[in-house]
């Protein structure tokens, strides 16, 4: 049943990529960039963050007003910060195109099965960037103290409150005590900057077992992801709602509708419920990888198992350490020498990280020396398959 | 085994290496490994294209084969990140090394198609089929030991030996 629905799911993404590359060379199909765009907009959001955090109190009489007077509204100068208005509107729309590329990212690699075999840590990492991205959105939007804000934090506390036995702690340590304190926005200040670098924590973690990750999105996407920021930035102002107010119940003004869907379905669901979905959510996108135990065996294909370095063989050219795609190779001290000629004088040998690896036979085709095999897929089985094939 | 073959328009014999994740062979190829619709392609399925040693494209050449291919996913859409950029870039090494060698570098290609896309896989076979096809023989290679592993007859038997089993297609003539 999911198996179906995943290779129906499968093959419409292929098929957009088939559609998209009529339009575009493959190697500029922005879907194949989809991780490089999040590094992207992330990369655009931290510059921006920091030129906010410049000028940002995190105080109640103040946050209101410090944001009025980056952007030049009313009581202030227009342009007394420069370029105020334009940076809060990249801040704003870059976060938007973040939480797109993310998702694109994570039900791309979700549909293509990249969690497949040894890709498992890519994937639950990828799961903590989505978590924490998701929760800086929460509270950037906290900070503006806006009604919104006020509404956030109103329905955040509400929803808390609904968890049993811990729920009350939680809220304690989010707000900084029940209710408001003056507490909450220097603590929502922190929750916002400082889940921002975990982010790059979480991205090492993301990356040591890849190697050359893409990074960055090929220059003419960079440059219409920058554009279409500084578009958006300038066209459409970003602006603070109505002052929040102690009196006056908030209501619902402005739904920004990347970050705040789960707020919008407090309108349907009670807050126990919405806390039960999204621990299943969270639970099961975590068990994304391990959902298909297949063995290559039970998916059809023959079963290569992880590359072996043949010892003798290895000369430590170091070729299949640089080829291979996710980390598996490393190059140690040789202990001792090889046997073949080339091997003898080797000053590294090459030793596969077996639970990195994928069992996809990259570092085979980068050997020059034969020194690495799949067990599944031996050389001498591939050369008889040769000279059939040849004899037929 | 011949009267398969027998039946079947004589057309340049060609080896192809298929990623697992690539092309789906499914429907595509017989039980011997031929391809259905050209049954002088035999198809090898392999973990991923990046696996493809390039010598042993140069060892289907020297074994008696027209031409070679690898197939693997859409470039920059490889299952295993990068496979078929780097079988990509090594084959194009593997060319100029050809070149030296007196084998026409046009015997060996890659191709790069999707899961779905069989039948774009198949129309790109057979034009690298029909493009061998019209390649001017090798020129008979210099007297060399058969290749390990390949039985007398197959190894180093370019050129005249092959001669009636590759057929002479239409445009073939000797250089
Ligand atoms: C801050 C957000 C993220 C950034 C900047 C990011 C960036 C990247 C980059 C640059 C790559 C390497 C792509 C390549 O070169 O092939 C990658 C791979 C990957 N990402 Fe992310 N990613 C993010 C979030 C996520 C999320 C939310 C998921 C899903 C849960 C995810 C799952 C994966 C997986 C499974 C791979 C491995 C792909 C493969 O093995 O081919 N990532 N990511
Ligand atoms: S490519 Fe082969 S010879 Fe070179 S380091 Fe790796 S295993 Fe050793
Ligand atoms: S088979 Fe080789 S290239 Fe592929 S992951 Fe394993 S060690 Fe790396």
């Amino acid at each position: 049943m999911y198996k179906r629905l995943l290779d129906r799911l499968l093959r419409w993404t292929l098929g957009l990529d088939v559609w998209i590359n009529r339009i575009y060379p493959p190697d500029f199909n922005p879907l194949y960039y989809t991780g490089g765009l999040s590094n992207l907009f992330l990369t655009i959001l931290v510059l921006s963050g920091i030129f906010l955090f410049l000028y940002y109190v995190p105080s109640f009489n103040e946050a209101y007003t410090s944001i009025q007077y980056i952007t030049g509204a009313p009581p202030f100068v227009a342009n007394a910060v420069p370029y105020g208005q334009i940076i809060r509107g990249i801040h704003r729309y870059a976060s938007d195109g973040f939480i797109i590329v993310i998702l694109l990212h994570f039900f791309r690699n979700w549909f293509t099965e990249r969690f497949r075999f040894s890709r498992d840590e890519p994937w639950i990492s990828g799961m903590m960037l989505l978590l924490f991205s998701g929760f800086i959105g929460v509270t950037g939007y906290v900070l503006v103290w806006d009604q919104r804000s006020q509404l956030l934090v109103a329905m955040t506390g509400h929803t808390l409150a609904a968890i049993p036995v811990v729920g009350g702690a939680f809220q304690f340590l989010l707000f900084g005590g029940a209710g408001t304190t003056g507490l909450l926005l220097p603590r929502m200040l922190f929750l916002h900057v400082g889940p921002a670098t975990a982010l790059y924590v979480f991205l090492w973690w993301h990356y040591v077992r890849i190697r050359h990750p893409k990074v960055w999105p090929p220059a003419v996407w960079t440059l219409f992801s920058l554009g279409a920021v500084f578009l958006a930035a300038a066209l459409i102002p970003a602006v603070s709602q109505a002052l929040a107010s102690t009196g006056a119940p908030p209501r619902f003004l402005a739904v920004d509708w990347f970050f705040l869907i789960p707020y919008v379905s407090l309108n349907y669901l009670t807050p126990a419920v919405l806390v039960l979905l999204a621990v299943v959510i969270v639970v099961y996108g975590l068990y994304i990888p391990y959902q298909l135990p297949e063995t290559p065996a039970e998916m059809g294909i023959r079963d290569p198992g992880v590359a072996q370095v043949i010892d003798a063989n290895c000369t430590g050219c170091e070729l299949c350490y640089f080829d291979c795609p996710y980390n598996a190779i490393v190059m140690v001290p040789t202990p001792h020498p090889g046997v073949t000629k080339a091997a003898q004088a080797r000053k590294l040998l090459a030793i596969v990280l077996e639970s990195r690896c994928v069992e996809c036979g990259i570092c085979i085709g980068a050997c020059p020396f034969e020194a690495l095999e799949l067990p599944g897929y031996l050389e001498q089985d591939i050369q008889e398959k040769v000279v059939a094939a040849c004899r037929t | 085994m011949p009267d398969l073959t027998a039946s079947a328009p004589r057309r340049p014999r060609v080896v192809g290496f298929l990623c697992d994740w690539a092309v789906s062979s499914e429907g595509l190829v017989r039980e011997d490994g031929t391809m259905r619709d050209l049954p002088n392609v035999t198809l090898i399925k392999i973990p991923c294209s990046g696996f493809v040693r390039p010598s042993w494209l140069e060892f289907a050449l020297r074994s008696g084969a027209d031409g070679a291919f690898v197939c693997g996913c859409p470039l920059g859409d490889c299952f295993n990140r990068l496979g078929n950029n780097l079988i990509a870039d090594r084959v194009v090494q593997m060319r100029r090394r050809l070149e030296r060698q007196k084998f026409q570098p046009d015997r060996v290609a890659t191709i790069f198609y999707g899961l779905h896309d069989g039948p774009e896989f198949v129309a790109a076979v057979r034009a690298f089929c029909e493009r061998i096809a019209q390649l001017p023989a090798p020129p008979p290679a210099p007297a060399r030991r058969p290749a390990a592993g390949a039985p007398a007859g197959a190894g180093g038997a370019e050129g005249a030996s092959r001669e009636p089993q590759a057929g002479p297609a239409p445009g073939r003539e000797e250089p």
